[in-house]
This record gives structure tokens, sequence and C-alpha cells, in this order.
């Protein structure tokens, strides 16, 4: 019995050593750092000395319009979000159908998430340029007519970056959609066929149930990917222009710290993205463990 | 093998695909097309050159670029390996009354968006002088990348029966001696995996290569690229010469493990 219990110090000691590491280097460069946005959230602060407001730093940027502006330009690439999983569901579909070559098509699609934001970007800013190949193709099939620069107006911009946005999670949500293909009960759809049921109703009431884990997990990724992943697209693409056009807001917090040197800005902004996710996040595990139950 | 049906639907599925296909490979394309032109014949002009490629190399230290690439990505790589690995093993195989608070602090940080903490991490790292080297974004990198490379490792040391660690101890193995002989031996898929999974994610990074790298002489490809493009430079088919050397690599080691991505990708999804 003594053995035992001095074993189970040995463990539980040796376990502790073993997570300290990833405890220190978590700690020092996620945890603190986030504590310390949360402070200095409530102050002005130039990176060297900070004022305190409190509450005041946040009403203050509530009254501000182009804080509204940047939320809007979130909201308005979330409405991007449903293509960009039902698009890739079709695509996982047809992969699904398994026609030759179908390997090869998935590593096709599966591609661009090896090359980075910046490639994408520059890529994308020449597709929907004046002289792009957007323009070429709409003046193909006579839609000549609406040729524009569309990386010259804010709504133009904004549908850009949405378009290449979806256009690279293709790739993610297909693969998320194919692996759940993989898990579905075939049994199901062929009794509900002897039953009498059509192609629409088995995919309504058979298919799409057994899909929604892997539709809410492609639901998340698309959404945090929308709020956080397109700094760089943005960057390379519009600069976060024409005039706020495609300031989203983790745009907005590179933008006020760096370019303008409000970092208490900046850092409210960051935990106000913070909270964003995090409340995401958890809504997210609630949802699993009910259903768990 | 079975015998492939040329049904009318197969037919159509496969040409929907092929359009497809054409549409994800369009910036490869693109990037290929345009590099091997000069700026007069990207705008019109007849035939083709090697001419932009030789004003990328003049425009951008390309291989001293790709070298700190390297140099960061496998700095930020071992630390996650290294990290990842035991505090894997600690929650998945040394569980104590800290472990369940410890997890969830792993998950919890995994939430965090860089974006959050980028600007008091960068005011820390300038005053402990981490700005001038690779270490500043090495550190971060590997704070980043530590959370679900942990993650990982720990649901992959749970596949790893109790019973045999618990026999090795019994056998008078020490838990260092048991995770270094039979745990890590037996994790080489998942770690592989999540080497793969980091260095797309280094490689490719722009943000944090900005910041957290100061000196010029220190960039990685990614950040010299995207400094190029916003330094407006107008000249298209050098910034696509620059583009596709530095996907290159990525791209490489994406075809080699495309299997290993697939598994990180999903192994969030859970059972």
């Amino acid at each position: 019995m003594a053995k035992k219990s001095s074993l189970h110090q040995q463990r539980s000691r040796v376990g502790i050593i073993f997570a300290t590491p990833a405890l220190i280097l978590v700690s020092a460069f996620l945890g603190i750092p986030i504590i310390q946005a949360g402070y200095f959230s409530f102050t002005e602060w130039n990176g060297i000395d900070a004022k305190w407001l409190g509450i005041s730093a946040y009403v203050q940027e509530f009254k501000n319009p182009i804080f509204w502006r940047v939320l809007e330009n979130n909201g308005l690439l979330l409405l991007g979000v449903p293509v960009a999983i039902l698009f890739p569901m079709g695509i996982a579909f047809l992969l699904n159908e398994k026609v030759a070559g179908w390997k090869i098509f998935r590593s096709i699609y599966f591609l661009p998430t090896a090359i980075s934001w910046v490639v994408i970007g520059m890529v994308s800013m020449r597709f929907f340029a004046q002289e792009g190949l957007l323009n070429e193709l709409l003046k193909a099939f006579g839609l000549g007519f609406i040729k524009t620069d569309f990386l010259s107006s804010e709504k133009g911009a904004l549908f850009a970056v949405a378009i290449t946005f979806i256009w690279s999670m293709v790739g993610t949500n297909s693969i998320i959609f194919l692996t759940g293909m993989a898990t579905l009960d075939q049994s199901l759809n062929e009794a509900a066929r002897m039953d009498g049921a059509g192609n629409f109703r088995i995919f309504r009431s058979i298919t799409l149930p057994q899909l929604n884990r892997f539709i809410q997990f492609s639901f998340i990724i698309t959404v945090i990917s929308a709020f956080t992943a397109l700094f760089s697209l943005i960057f390379v693409m519009t600069g976060g222009g024409p005039g706020f056009g495609t300031t989203t807001l983790e745009f907005f917090i590179f933008q006020s710290a760096f370019s303008r040197g409000n970092f208490g800005t900046g850092a409210m902004l960051g935990v106000i993205l913070f909270f964003m996710m995090a409340i995401l996040g958890i809504g997210q595990l609630l949802l699993m463990r009910k259903k768990d139950e | 093998m079975r015998s492939r049906k040329y049904t009318p639907k197969s037919v159509t599925v496969f040409i929907s695909m092929c359009i497809l296909a054409v549409i994800m490979l369009y910036p490869f394309l693109f990037m290929i097309n345009t590099s091997f032109k000069s700026k007069e014949q990207y705008f019109g002009a007849p035939g083709r050159s090697t001419a932009s490629w030789v004003k990328l190399f003049d425009a951008l230290p390309v291989w001293k670029q790709l070298l700190n690439s390297t140099l960061v990505c496998a700095g930020a790589i071992s630390i996650i390996l290294v990290v990842a690995t035991m505090a894997g093993f600690a929650i998945a195989k040394m569980r104590s009354k800290a472990t369940p608070i410890f997890f969830l602090g792993i998950v919890g940080a995994m939430l965090i968006p860089l974006q959050s903490i980028i600007i008091p991490a960068y005011i820390n790292a300038s005053k402990l002088n981490l700005l001038n080297g690779y270490w500043g974004a090495i550190f971060v990198y590997a704070a980043l990348g530590s959370p679900f490379a942990t993650f990982l490792m720990t649901s992959y040391f749970r596949g790893i029966p109790d019973d045999l660690v618990e026999a090795a101890i019994v056998d008078g193995l020490s838990y260092p001696k048991v995770f270094l002989k039979i745990a890590l031996p037996l994790a080489v898929p998942a770690i592989i995996t999540v080497i793969v999974l980091q260095f797309i994610q280094v490689w490719d990074d722009l943000l944090v290569g900005l910041l957290f790298i100061q000196d010029p002489a220190y960039r990685t490809i990614t950040v010299g690229l995207g400094a190029l493009s916003a330094g407006r430079v107008t000249d298209i088919p050098v910034l696509m010469a620059g583009s596709l050397i530095s996907a290159i690599p990525a791209i490489a080691v994406y075809l080699v493990f495309q299997r290993q991505l697939v598994n990180g990708l999903t192994a969030g999804i859970g059972k």
C-alpha cells in the first residue's frame, strides 16, 4: 500500500514537472499578455506611459462611428459564412461520388491551404483589378457594362475580400465534410428508400442530421477564420481601404496600435475580439456537451 | 478494383470537378504564367522571359530570407515539440489533481486570438530585447502553436493503454524513461502531424514576423514579400515570381504530408 502511494506521488510530481515548460511558455506569451491587454484596455497608452481612463475608455470607443463601421464590415463578412460552408459541402458530395481521379481532385482543392495569405492576396488583387480576369470574364459573358475596378470602391473591395475568403475555405471545409461523409451509415439510406423516401427527403432527414457535428465544426472554423485569419489578406490586398471599407476588427487593432500609436485602444479592441471568440467557443462547447448527455 | 461506369451522372460530376480544379489552381497558373514575363510582356508585348526572376533576386535577398524562414520554423517547431509532447504525456498518463485545470488552461489558450495579445506581447518582447533577432518571433510562434499541439499529443497518448505504462513502471522504469523509450516512439505519427501543421502555419505567417522581427536582415520570405508588396512595387511579374518561390516549400511539404495535414485538421472534431 505504501509503495502504491509513493508511486502515485512520483507520478503526479513528474507530471507537474512535465507540464511546467508548456505552462511557462503559454503563460509568458499568451496568458500574461491577455491579462495586460485587459488592464491596458482601460488606459490611454503609447507603449511606454499609460494613463488610467477606466470604463470611459470603452464608452468613448463605443461612441466612435468608425468602431461601428469596422464591426459592420465583420458582420458583412459573416454573410459569406453560409456560402463558405454550403459550397464546400456540395463539393464534398461530388468528391464522395468517387468518380475517376477523385483523389487527385481532392488534393487540388485542398492545395490552397498550404499557401500563405500574402500570396493569395497578391493574386486576388490582380484578379479583381480593372484589367483583371474577373472583368474579362464578365465581358465574355456579355456583362461588360459591370466592368469596374472592384478594389477602388468600399463595397467592391469588401466583396473581393469576401470572395477570396470563401475561395480559401473551400479546401478545409470540403475535407471536413468528406470526413463526415465517410462516417455516414448507408443502411439508413437504403431503409428510407425502401419506405419510399425521395432523394431530398433522405438528404434532409437522414444525411444532414448525421453530418451535424461536422457542420458545427466547419461553422466554428469558418467564423474564427473570418474574424482572426484575414489580417495578411487585407494587409496585402487593400490595406484596410478604400477608406475603412475593408477594415475588420483584427485589422483595426493593428492600425490603432502600429499606425496610430494608440496602444490602449488597440488593446481594448483585442479584448473585445477575445470575448467575441470566447463566447463563440464556449457556446460551441455547451452545445456539444448538451448533445452528449 | 471495381469497374468504373460512365453514366451521365458520373460524367457530369467529373466535368464539374474539372472546372472547380481550374478555379482552385488559378493562382498557381497565374503565378507561373506571369512570372515568366517581363513587365512589358505582362502588359501585352509578345513572348516570354526570365527578366522578372532576375529582378526578383535583385529586389529581395531571396536565399537569405528562405534561410531565415527555415531557421524560424525549425526553432519554433523544436520548442513546440519538446513542450507539447511532455505536457501531452503529463495530461494523458500522469494525472493528478492539477491535471483538469491545466488541460482547461491549454484548451482556453487555444481560444485566444493572436490579435488580442499581440500588443502587450510586442511591448514585452521589445523590453526584453527580443525583437532584434529571430527569438521574439520564435517564442511567439511556439506559444501560439503549443496549445493545439498539446491537445493533439494528449489525445494521441490517451490511445496508449494505461496498462502498458504501468507494466513498465512496475518493471522498474521511471516515468521520464517510459516517456522517452515507449511513449515517444509510439507517437511518431502525431509528431509528424504537429511538424507539418506548424511548418505551414509559421512559414505562411505575416503578422508575427512583421512585428517581432525588426531587423530586415532576419526577415522571413513571407514577410519580405509582404513588405515588398506594401511598398507598392508595381512590377507584378516580379511579385509573382516572389510569390511562387515563397510558396514552393510549403507546397512541397503539403504534397508529401497531405494525409498528416488532414489528420491534424480533423483531429479537432473529436471522436
